[in-house]
C-alpha cells in the first residue's frame, strides 16, 4: 500500500516536480479562492482563467512552449481584462462582473483563434487543459515563485482584505483605497492562474482555486479555519490526483479537480455547517425539551 | 463651541443626477443630528460627501475630524451576514488607526475590547460568528467597532432597523454617552418616536433641498410639518445644536 503512494514519487523525476508544482500551488490558490468567495466573486475568477487565453496564446506563438513567456502573455491579457472590465464598468456604471463576463468571452475566442491559426489541435488541448507531469525544472521555479510572492503578499496584506471584505466603506474612511486593494487582489489571482495554467490548463486552474474554498465553508465559520481547510482540501486533491491519475493512466489536470470536487460534493452534503445534512438534522431536532412531552 | 463639520452651499450628485443643493449647516462637537427624508432624497449621497467618498460639484465641506476618526456605521443589510469573523475580531478592527494592517493588537487592545463588549452586552457573544447574531447583537458589534476606533464624527444609516426594543434602548444610551464624551452623531431615522429621544435637531432632505427643523415639531402631523418646511422654504437654516430634548 506505502508503494502505491511512494514508487511513482521515487521512481520518476517528473512525478516529483509534478508533486512540488501541485503542493506550491494548492498553499496558494486555495486562500486565493476563500477570498474570492467572500467578496462574491466566485464566477470572476472562472472569468479571469479564460481572460488570461489570448496572451497565453501570443507567448505560444512567439516562443512555442515556453512556459515563461506563455505566462507573461497571460499576465499582460489577464490584467488588461481586468483594466478594460473595470474602466467599462466605471464609465457606463454597469456591473463589474457582467463586464468581465463579456470580455472574457471575447478573450476565450481571440485566444482559441489565434492558437488555431498557427498550431494544431494537439497545442490547443494542451494549453487548455494543461499538463502537470510535463512541469520542468523552468515551470517548477516559475511556479514556487509566483506562489512564495502572493503567499508573502497575501500575508501582507491579509487584514486589509478581510476588513474590506466585509465593510469597504469602514476602510475608505480609513484613508485607504479600495480600488487599489482590489487591483493588487486581481492582479495576485491573475498571476496564479498563469502559473497553474501549464500544470492544468487554463480552463481548470481555477478549479484548485475555487474548489477547496467552497467546500472549506461547509466546515468552518472561522476565517482562519476556512483558509487552512482549503488548503489541506488543495493539498489532498493535488496529491491525490497525481497518484490516481499515474495509476489509473488518467489526464493528471481532470484527477486533481474531479477529486477536489468530490470532496465539494461531500461537504454539500455532510458538512457540518449549512450542508444538506446540518439542515435535515437542526429541522428534526425538538422544539421542547423531552420531558416537556406529554 | 468650534464647529467640528461645515457644509457651505455644498451641492451633491450622482452621475448626472443633482441629489442635493445649497446644503449649509454646522455640526458641534456633541451634537446629535437626525438626516430625515423619503428614500432617495440623498441622505446616504450627504453621508458620503461627508465621509469623503463623494466630491461636492459645489460649495465646500470643512471637516475638523482627520479621515480615520470619523466612523461610519452602514445599514446591516449593506453587509454580508454571514461574513466569517467573530464579535470580538469585528470590534478590533475599530484599531485600524492606530494598528492599520500590520501591527499586532496587544494586551491594551484585548483589555479595550473587553471593556466595549462589556458596555454594549456582547461578553456573552465574543467568540460567536457574526452569521449567528441576531440584528441587535450584530449592531451592537458594529456600534463596538466605533467605540474602539474612538472615533470623534459618527454616521450611521438606519440603526434600529431590524433591532428589538431592549437593544434600541441600549443603542440610545451608548450613543448619547458618546455625545456627552463629544463625539458628533449624524444619524439616519425614520421613526419619528426615536428621533424624539435621540436627535438635538433634524436636517430634512426632500426634492434636493434641505432643511433643518426642531424634533420638537416631530409632532403627530409630523408628515405634514416636514412637508411643509421642505416645500415652503428653500433657503436652509442652520440652527443651534445645544439644544437637547429633555
Amino acid at each position: 500500500m506505502i508503494d502505491w503512494f511512494i514508487s511513482p514519487l521515487t521512481d520518476f523525476g517528473f512525478m516529483r516536480r509534478a508533486l512540488v508544482a501541485g503542493l506550491a500551488l494548492s498553499l496558494v490558490a486555495p486562500p486565493l479562492g476563500v477570498f474570492l468567495t467572500l467578496r462574491g466573486m466566485s464566477l470572476v475568477g472562472d472569468a479571469m482563467a479564460h481572460a488570461v487565453l489570448p496572451g497565453v496564446a501570443i507567448g505560444f506563438l512567439m516562443a512555442g512552449f515556453s512556459l515563461p513567456a506563455m505566462s507573461v502573455g497571460g499576465l499582460i491579457a489577464g490584467l488588461v481584462v481586468a483594466g478594460l472590465a473595470g474602466g467599462v464598468s466605471r464609465l457606463t456604471g454597469h456591473r463589474e462582473d457582467s463586464a468581465i463576463a463579456s470580455f472574457y468571452l471575447i478573450s476565450l475566442a481571440a485566444g482559441v483563434m489565434l492558437i488555431s491559426l498557427r498550431g494544431s489541435s494537439v497545442d490547443l488541448t494542451h494549453v487548455l487543459f494543461g499538463s502537470i507531469l510535463a512541469v520542468d525544472s523552468t515551470a517548477l521555479w516559475l511556479i514556487v515563485g509566483v506562489s512564495s510572492a502572493t503567499l508573502l503578499t497575501l500575508a501582507a496584506i491579509f487584514r486589509i482584505l478581510v476588513v474590506e471584505c466585509l465593510d469597504p466603506l469602514f476602510l475608505r474612511g480609513q484613508g485607504v483605497r479600495g480600488s487599489a486593494v482590489h487591483a493588487l487582489f486581481l492582479g495576485l489571482m491573475v498571476l496564479n492562474l498563469t502559473a497553474g495554467f501549464q500544470t492544468l490548463g487554463t480552463l481548470m486552474a481555477v478549479g484548485l482555486m475555487m474548489l477547496p474554498a467552497t467546500a472549506a465553508r461547509f466546515w468552518s465559520k472561522r476565517i482562519e479555519g476556512l483558509m487552512g481547510l482549503a488548503i489541506a482540501i488543495g493539498i489532498f486533491s493535488s496529491v491525490g490526483g497525481l497518484l490516481l491519475s499515474y495509476h489509473a493512466g488518467l489526464p493528471s489536470g481532470p484527477c486533481i479537480i474531479l477529486l477536489a470536487g468530490v470532496v465539494y460534493l461531500l461537504s454539500a452534503l455532510f458538512g457540518r455547517y449549512h450542508s444538506v445534512f446540518a439542515r435535515w438534522r437542526r429541522r428534526v431536532e425538538p422544539v421542547l425539551p423531552a420531558d416537556a412531552h406529554g | 463651541m468650534e464647529p467640528i463639520l461645515t457644509l457651505e452651499a455644498v451641492s451633491l450628485a450622482q452621475g448626472n443626477r443633482m441629489v442635493l443643493e445649497n446644503v449649509e449647516g454646522t455640526f458641534a462637537p456633541g451634537s446629535i443630528t437626525a438626516l430625515v427624508g423619503p428614500n432617495g432624497a440623498g441622505k446616504s449621497t450627504l453621508v458620503q460627501a461627508i465621509m469623503g467618498v463623494l466630491k461636492p460639484i459645489r460649495g465646500r465641506i470643512h471637516c475638523g475630524v482627520p479621515s480615520d476618526r470619523r466612523a461610519w456605521l452602514p445599514q446591516q443589510l449593506a453587509l454580508d451576514l454571514t461574513f466569517p469573523m467573530s464579535v470580538e475580531e469585528l470590534v478590533l478592527t475599530g484599531c485600524w488607526p492606530t494598528h492599520g494592517s500590520f501591527k499586532r493588537y496587544g494586551p491594551e487592545e484585548y483589555r479595550r475590547g473587553q471593556a466595549v463588549m462589556q458596555r454594549l452586552g456582547l461578553q456573552a457573544f465574543e467568540h460567536r460568528p457574526l452569521g449567528e447574531l441576531s440584528g441587535g447583537q450584530r449592531q451592537r458589534a458594529l456600534l463596538g467597532r466605533t467605540l474602539m476606533q474612538k472615533a470623534q464624527l459618527l454616521m450611521l444609516d438606519e440603526p434600529f432597523a431590524n433591532v428589538d426594543a431592549a437593544t434600541v434602548d441600549i443603542l440610545i444610551e451608548v450613543l448619547r454617552d458618546m455625545a456627552a464624551e463629544g463625539v458628533s452623531i449624524i444619524i439616519v431615522l425614520h421613526d419619528h418616536d426615536q428621533m424624539r429621544r435621540l436627535a438635538d435637531r433634524v436636517l430634512w432632505l426632500d426634492r434636493g433641498r434641505a432643511t433643518w427643523v426642531a424634533p420638537s415639531s416631530l409632532d403627530a402631523a409630523s408628515g405634514a410639518t416636514l412637508s411643509n418646511h421642505a416645500t415652503a422654504d428653500a433657503s436652509i437654516h442652520s440652527h443651534s445644536v445645544n439644544e437637547r430634548p429633555a
